[in-house]
């Protein structure tokens, strides 16, 4: 089990005030880190519309990050809902 | 390759976007042709009246992001083309500008088309979120694209039927 700390944009800052949650993932790739996600935000957030996690892709401070990928060494990553710059 | 070009953030509270500054940058003696797009928080959206918009961005992906963009419209229109990119963050008032684009070319074909295809790619492939703050006192969140799954190692927008 890896500890991942999410980094929040857009939509899901309303999540928490330090735009950040911990994410406890079962496994070794950004598809388990979806999946975690999607059921932690649904037991945490009832609220929250969880199925933005499927609309959303993660990234580091470079690139964004495939589903096929590994998680990063440094357990940090950012979910990025639909963008609307502009 | 985008060593004559410029991109950047800047921060509402810090300054406003100039658009005047987009035209110098991408004037040069052997340049006829000047495109140049402005976008501006406008104060209604979808039938409700529109007080301000707060941009939320990822900075450091949004420069990378930028500095790409810049890359692919430069090799698709030559080393003649001069490019600006410029995107607000932060709060923004009814008629703050939020984004920039310019191109400039010799002719104006190249300057419309580098710039046009410059403004669409930055809205709906930079990792930015428009907060819309409205006059009965509440706030959303708009709609946007979905960054799909990269296929060649970057993000790539498409319609909004995901199945991930």
């Amino acid at each position: 089990m890896k500890e991942i700390a999410v980094q929040l944009f857009g939509a899901f800052t309303e999540l928490d005030r330090q735009r950040e949650i911990s994410v406890r993932v079962n496994g070794e790739h950004i598809a388990d880190l979806r999946r975690a996600m999607r059921e932690q935000l649904q037991q945490q957030f009832p609220q929250f519309r969880a199925g933005l996690v499927d609309y959303s892709v993660f990234a580091d401070e470079k690139r964004v990050l495939r589903d096929s990928e590994l998680l990063p060494a440094d357990g940090r990553v950012a979910i990025l809902p639909p963008v609307s710059g502009g | 390759m985008t060593t004559g070009n410029l991109w950047k953030v800047v921060d509402r509270a810090e300054a406003a976007i100039d658009p005047a500054e987009s035209i110098a940058f991408v004037s040069d003696p052997g340049f006829g042709g000047i495109d140049v797009f402005i976008g501006k928080v406008r104060d209604l959206n979808q039938g409700r009246a529109v007080q301000g918009i707060t941009y939320d961005l990822f900075e450091p992906l949004v420069l990378n992001e930028f500095q790409r963009l810049v890359d692919e419209a430069q090799a698709e229109f030559g080393p003649r083309v001069k490019l600006y990119v410029a995107h607000a963050k932060g709060r923004l008032a009814v008629g703050d500008v939020a984004v920039v684009v310019a191109a400039g070319s010799p002719h104006r074909d190249e300057a419309f088309r580098a710039c046009r295809q410059l403004i669409e790619a930055v809205k709906h492939r930079s990792p930015i979120w428009k907060q819309e703050h409205y006059e009965e006192g509440d706030s959303e969140w708009s709609e946007g694209c979905s960054l799909c799954e990269p296929s060649a190692g970057h993000a790539q927008d498409h319609a909004h039927d995901h199945a991930h």
